[in-house]
């Protein structure tokens, strides 16, 4: 899990995602929207690759990628527990600052007596 | 698709009735901290609170079903009543458990009621975090950007 968010906190392999969810594409075509070498892609896709994200064909020469959904699943479920505990969180803190109001009417109505 | 694989952040607006600085004091005083940390069936029993750039945070949420669940980070940016940047890490065993998030929260009054914007992210390692910080918008930019020209060629 961890080494699957930490390939995705990358923002060039963010990128490369998005771009393999329009459909399969060689390292060629990656590559060409960044101002980066083709090692660079290369090593990108690698670590995409290890963390289940994406797999890449067998033609030796083209290798073309394609995005892993699965992958991603792991994601979600990541983001929905972190969603539910600050929202969670967010709700007492709003019943806390409701409570703070109420004690502070409380005092003062206690310093106009 | 491609907007879900931009949106492996957290993002959440919320609007309090109460002024930022009441806010802002919820989050850096540890006694306030501990009356609201953790979702309904949690209750926040530790929180240490070193509150200055670079100084640490430590707190600990317990539940019947859950146990006790130990979290820190450190704050990076402090602006009172506007802004407040830390580090966000779990130190369990659980399925997050070594990933360090970036929180961001954003506190803008309007006649007396505060809209919070809280956003979380995942971040690579200890080496390379430092470089992100405010190199990361602008990526991220540039990444929504894309994801939408894709979106929009996708569905096209």
């Amino acid at each position: 899990m961890s080494f699957t968010l930490s390939a995705l906190a990358d923002p060039t392999r963010r990128a490369i995602l998005a771009r393999l969810a329009a459909g399969d594409a060689t390292v060629n075509e990656l590559a060409e929207p960044f101002d980066i070498s083709l090692p660079a892609v290369s090593r990108h896709l690698k670590v995409l690759e290890s963390a289940g994200l994406i797999s890449r064909g067998r033609d030796a020469q083209w290798r073309p990628c394609k995005l892993n959904t699965e992958g991603l699943k792991s994601v979600d479920d990541w983001l929905a527990r972190y969603r539910r505990f600050w929202t969670g969180s967010f709700d007492r803190m709003d019943s806390y600052i409701a409570e703070l109001k109420e004690q502070e009417k409380r005092d003062e109505r206690k310093n106009r007596r | 698709m491609s907007a879900r694989i931009a949106d492996d952040e957290l993002l959440i607006t919320r609007t309090f009735d109460a002024p930022a600085s009441l806010l802002f004091a919820l989050w850096s005083n540890p006694e306030h901290f501990k009356r609201w940390m953790g979702p309904g069936d949690f209750s926040c029993t530790e929180a240490e609170i070193n509150f200055r750039v670079g100084g640490t945070y430590r707190a600990m949420i317990r539940s019947a079903e859950h146990g006790d669940n130990w979290f820190g980070g450190i704050y990076r940016e402090i602006l009172a009543n506007k802004r407040l940047v830390f580090t966000f890490a779990w130190n369990n065993d659980g399925p997050s458990a070594g990933v360090e998030t970036l929180v961001t929260i954003t506190f803008q009054e309007h006649n007396g009621k505060t809209t919070q914007t809280f956003h979380q992210s995942p971040f690579l390692s200890v080496e390379r975090r430092d470089s992100h910080v405010g190199g990361w918008s602008s990526a991220f930019d540039k990444l929504a950007a894309y994801a939408a020209q894709i979106t929009k060629e996708f569905t096209a």
